[in-house]
This record gives C-alpha cells, structure tokens and sequence, in this order.
C-alpha cells in the first residue's frame, strides 16, 4: 500500500517545496491581514471604559500613554489612568502611580496627532524604498493630551503629560476636578476653545 | 628652492597657530569653575512667548532628569522644595522662555526640511541671594526624528552640558 507513496516521494521533493513556499506565502498573507485589521479595530475602539464623571465614580481611561512626569515609570509607557478615591491612579501592569487629587494645582488638556504607525517599527519604515517610510507618516491618529501639575509632599513641583484617544481628556479632566483637583481653566472654557477650530473650518 | 622659500614661510605661521592654540586652552582650563553642590530648578517661566502647558511641563521634567543624569550636583530639588532652604552651596536655574516656533512632526517626516520645532530659552543660575553667576541662552530644536516634545529634551541635554562644564 506504501510503495506508490515512496515512489512518488522519490520524485516529490520540488513539489514539497511548492507546497511549503505556498504555505509560508498564505501564512504571510493571513499575518499581514490580521495586523491590518487590528490596525483598523484598535483605533476604532473606544478606550473609555465607563462611567459618569460628574457623581465622583470610579472613571477609567484604557491605552492611556504616560508621556513623562511620573515617578517610577518611563517615558511613553501605555496603561490605564484612573480618578477614583480621591486620586489619580496610574496601572501599568503590576506597577502603580498614584497622585492625591488633593495636589494636582493644574489639569489641561489640549489636541494633537501622532503617527499611526509609532515606535520603533515607525522609525524603522524611514528606511522602506521609494519613500515609502514617508507615505505612511501621512497617517495619523488624532489624540488628545492631559497635562496636570502637582505638589510632592515637601512641596516640590512636578509636571505629567498623558495622552489619551480624542475625546476623552475633558472627561478625564472632569473626572480629576470631581474628585478634587483644581484647574485655571473650566472645563466648558475648554471645551468651546477646542470646538473653535471645528465651527471655522466648516 | 621655491620649496624651501614655501617651507619657511609655513613654519612661522604653524608656530603662530601652535602658540595661539595652546594660549586659548590655557584660558579655557584657568576658567574657574563655580562651586556648587546642589541645584535647584524652578518651574519654566514663558512671559514672552505663548508655550503650551505641555512644553512648559516638559522642559521642566526633562531639566530635572538630566541634571540628575548629569550626576554633577548632590542634590536637584525641584521648585518649590521646602528641603532646599537648608542646602548649602546651592545654585538656582531660572529658565525664561523667549522663542518657541511649534513644528510638525508629519511635515517634518514628509519633507525633511520643514517643520521643525525650536525653542529658545534664556537660562540664568544664581545663588540663593539671587545674585547672577552665569547667563546663557540655550535653543532646543527637533529637526527630524521624534515628536514635538522631543525639542524640550535636546534642550535639556544642552542646559545640563552648560552645568557640568562651569560648575565645580
């Protein structure tokens, strides 16, 4: 029952090669999709995962980027910011920031883009042919930026800098107010400056 | 003989350029340093220019995490910092924006040329009686890589290069 097999085994090794170059080919074809779509999901997701700003519960932020400002944590590290408790809780993993509402003297926000594409392998696109490391920085994402300034316990002042998908750094703001931080700036002032440049462009 | 004219027309001068050379390093070692032990940095000031809070914020933290880096002052308080009354030898860093140009990083990226983000500072380092002991103006650029951000950072790189090198 065997032998046909040998004997085609004997005259196989180019077609198992084809074969096996195919699969690598799908296997790629199949990567390349999900990353596409994941791409695509990712920043379609909204990353608030809840809540009323305005009663004092619990609101948090997902994909939260702490640019830097925080003790303990590195520059541009994702995680999850919180307002609850009277604070602001920053989570990435299994470390912990937290900051007393109580002594944030400022909250800010404003509007930016980053590149769709980020980080090293962003970076490393600068060197894809025929300007290709260029067409893709034409991609961006729009964010949103929270900047608080607050006291240590001896006084001393310190700065943070997050960035958070579009939309959501008023609510973290009101968020951050309600549980006790202060600011120079309402959070309806804000929100009309950044509405703004919107009505004019219509 | 043309060449031996050209010769001792050269030596003269490259002793010339030798001596200036070595007079000029000399200046440079006998410039006394400052002595100082410790350094605090006070929140950037921008009364000239409109700076976003998030750059003031920036250059703030990026001061402090090179001076600290730069491991040139025993301590690096921060504004505010009550523990710094009591330190002694203590220099003050007043950093006053006076230029700030934001870019694009997408410009930046696509053209090369455009787009670049600066910012100017002028950076004054006086004791605790306020007296001045060193002034310069320090400019942060980001010309290709990186964010906007990234100009608070060079020009935190330069500041603290300007501590380690007047400051004992």
């Amino acid at each position: 029952m065997h032998e046909p097999d040998v004997q085609v085994g004997n005259s196989g090794p180019p077609l198992d090669e084809e074969k096996s170059n195919m699969k690598i080919l799908r296997a790629c074809t199949i990567l390349l999709a999900a990353a596409v779509i994941s791409m695509g999901v990712s920043s379609l997701a909204a990353p608030c995962l809840a809540q009323d700003a305005n009663t004092g519960v619990a609101v948090s932020f997902a994909d939260t980027k702490q640019v830097l400002g925080l003790e303990g944590l590195k520059h541009n590290v994702t995680g999850t910011l919180f307002a609850s408790n009277g604070s602001l809780v920053f989570t990435k993993g299994k470390k912990k920031v937290v900051v007393p509402a109580a002594s944030i003297q400022e909250v800010l926000t404003g509007q930016d883009t980053e590149r769709a594409i980020g980080g090293t392998v962003g970076t490393l696109t600068m060197f894809a042919p025929y300007g290709g490391g260029r067409f893709l920085s034409l991609f961006r994402t729009k964010i949103d930026t929270l900047s608080i300034e607050y006291l240590d316990p001896s006084g001393g002042i310190h700065g943070a800098i997050f960035t958070l998908a579009r939309g959501n750094a008023l609510s973290a703001k009101k968020a951050l107010l309600s549980q006790g931080a202060r600011t120079s700036a309402p959070v309806e002032v804000e929100a009309q400056a950044q509405a703004k440049p919107k009505e004019k462009k219509q | 003989m043309k060449f031996t004219h050209y010769l001792s027309a050269l030596v003269p001068l490259a002793l010339v350029l030798l001596f200036t050379g070595n007079t000029a390093l000399a200046q440079d070692k006998a410039r006394t340093k400052i002595p100082a032990s410790s350094i605090q940095i006070l929140a950037v000031q921008s009364n000239e220019v409109n700076l976003p809070i998030e750059f003031q914020l920036a250059l703030y933290e990026n001061l402090i995490e090179q001076m600290q880096k730069a491991n040139k002052f025993q301590h690096v308080y921060r504004d505010g910092d009550t523990a710094a009354a009591n330190a002694t030898d203590l220099v003050i860093l007043h950093s006053n924006v006076y230029g700030f140009t934001k870019g694009s990083e997408g410009k930046r990226q696509v053209t090369t040329v455009t787009g670049a983000t600066q910012i100017k500072v002028h950076c004054l380092f006086t004791d605790k009686a306020g007296k001045s002991e060193l002034a310069q103006d320090v400019t942060g650029n980001v010309r290709f890589i990186g964010g906007n951000l990234r100009a608070t950072f060079d020009l935190a790189k330069k500041v603290a290069q300007i501590a380690v090198t007047n400051f004992q």
